[in-house]
């Protein structure tokens, strides 16, 4: 009979580190990925040896990049395994880091995410099945027709759908890591750059380039290595999904709810047990579809909710602490294994200025494009 | 003198109709309907072959969401220009482009039919694409 994650022995967030996201540059994605992984290292207090197997999540650097950066902390032979799920591709990395540490597979395992922003393929666009225009429909237009599709149906202005951007930019400005650390004004989000529909530029993620590591362990390898257990974070749960036939137009936030309730589930606890979300909001109208879809707030009733301060840090349940991808940034591979990371870090009540105050349990969720998606729920002990 | 009709620019997914231009989908033994028309398999029951049977879908639908595109890389598609979601009389959901910015009235829930548009061809020559736009009353 299948099991859940949570039926298998536990797994732990034992170390975390990033590369801050930022704008491309001449950087190599190795000194990208070798700075997240070192921090991550040094956070859990273990060496490069302890380590027995590397996920790694990337979407844009091209067949077999991951040893050519690795060997670089001394080659271990141990296995490593590239992972491209589209956005997600560093949640994925992260499940199945999960699992092999769950299985009793490995005692402590690498999830680590690193791109840099370059020319991709994309797959589906090789099928022999022409279309009528996609190619007019980037993911922003994608997302600036659910806008218009959301403002009409719950009769929501712009501006209001523009708050997220506002709540999101000023998380970003107390976050280190993040690729835009600005804090903005509503008029200047509406007043930047039309994009797509009424989306402004400001309300669109950057995608840029950065690197984000987790290491998980076990309960055994925790006693063994002397990690601090006290800043050990349980992954609680990990629901994985891709989308079924059915309207075309709901598709993410259907597919959204229904992993969102099975994390939930796994974890036995409801979404009014969230203390900190991290969301797949590239686009302001995500948060606001899947704050919804999570179950933080009924139909239609997001902006209502974001309005009265129930998503920002101190509020019922801080939502994109860390910036979100609008403001901390999207560089493909490394953002689900970033969100994990915040979560983490606001577990451990490490985050600092951006630290929602008591935070026990945190969700993290990715949309990848075609559609997949991610969530993980993590869960301090006391 | 004779002036050939233009040919289409993707004969595959769509075909002069009785009024309207027609889409060209698909069927499947299921009951799902589909566009485009493929036999690799069906997306609700995973049947394949002779199965997955062509069907001609109205080129008339009602538009669920509009967005007016201002930035796009390609500069094949010169901006502005304006997509739209459709949802098919005959059940599947599209997304193309719309013949015009839709007026401020030409809300979700706007009639919208089909109709042929010439444009440029990769080689230079004209041929007609699909475009959506609002069923004049
Ligand atoms: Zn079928």
């Amino acid at each position: 009979m299948s099991k859940l994650l949570r039926e298998l022995r536990p797994v732990y967030v034992v170390g975390i580190g990033w590369h801050r996201y930022q704008n491309p540059s001449d950087t190599s994605y190795v000194t990208l990925g070798l700075t997240a992984i070192r921090a991550a290292l040094a956070d859990a207090r273990i060496e490069w040896p302890v380590v027995e197997s590397t996920y790694i999540g990337t979407a844009l650097l091209g067949m077999a990049a991951g040893r050519a950066m690795l060997k670089h902390l001394g080659a271990s032979g141990k296995p490593l395994v590239h992972i491209e799920n589209a956005s997600a591709s560093g949640s994925a990395a992260f499940r199945h880091a999960c699992i092999e540490v769950a299985s009793g597979i490995s005692d402590v395992v690498l999830a680590v995410g690193c791109d840099k922003r370059n020319p991709v393929v994309r797959g589906f666009t090789r099928t022999g099945i022409d279309n009528l225009a996609d190619d007019a429909i980037v993911p922003f237009t994608h997302f600036a027709l659910l806008t218009n599709e959301y403002a009409t149906r719950h009769r929501v202005k712009p501006e209001d759908i523009a708050l997220v951007a506002v709540k999101n930019h000023g998380n970003g400005a107390k976050n280190p890591n993040a690729q835009r650390q600005k804090a903005r004004t509503l008029e200047e989000v509406l007043g930047g750059k039309p994009i797509s529909g009424t989306l402004t530029a400001l309300q669109c993620c950057p995608v840029g380039e950065g690197a984000a590591a987790v290491i998980v362990a076990s309960a055994d390898a925790i006693r063994r290595y002397g990690i601090d257990s006290s800043r050990a974070i349980r992954v609680a749960s990990s629901a994985a999904a891709s989308e079924r036939p059915g309207s075309a137009s709901d598709a993410d936030a259907t597919l959204t709810r229904e992993t969102i309730q099975r994390a939930l589930h796994e974890a036995q606890i409801t979404a009014n047990d969230l203390d900190v979300l991290e969301i797949h909001d590239a686009f302001t109208i995500e948060e606001l579809l899947y704050t919804e879809a999570a179950g933080l707030c009924p139909d239609g009733a997001a902006v209502h909710a974001l309005k009265a301060g129930e998503f920002h840090i101190g509020g019922r349940c801080a939502v994109s602490a860390s910036g979100g991808l609008i403001a901390m940034g999207h560089p493909i591979g490394p953002t689900g294994i970033g969100q994990i990371a915040e979560i983490t870090l606001q577990l451990r009540r490490e985050a600092g200025p951006r630290q929602q105050p008591n935070a026990r349990t945190g969700l993290a969720h990715m949309v990848g494009l075609g559609s997949v998606c991610y969530a993980h729920v993590l869960q301090r002990d006391s | 003198m004779f002036e050939a009709p233009l040919p289409l620019l993707k004969p595959a997914l769509y075909a002069r109709g009785e009024r309207t231009p027609v889409l060209l989908g698909g069927r499947c033994a299921c009951g799902h309907i589909f566009f485009p028309m493929q036999t690799f398999g069906c997306e609700r029951c995973g049947k394949f072959g002779e199965a997955l049977q062509p069907m001609p879908l109205r080129g008339h639908g009602r538009l669920r969401a509009a967005a007016t595109v201002h930035v796009h890389a390609d500069e094949k598609r010169p901006t502005p220009f304006t997509v739209g979601t459709i949802a098919l009389d005959d059940g599947p959901i599209i997304r193309t482009l719309l013949l015009d910015a839709p007026p401020d009235d030409a809300a979700p829930g706007t009639e919208v039919e089909a109709v042929f548009v010439e444009v440029d061809t990769a080689d230079g020559s004209k041929a007609l694409d699909l475009r959506f736009r609002p069923v004049k009353q």
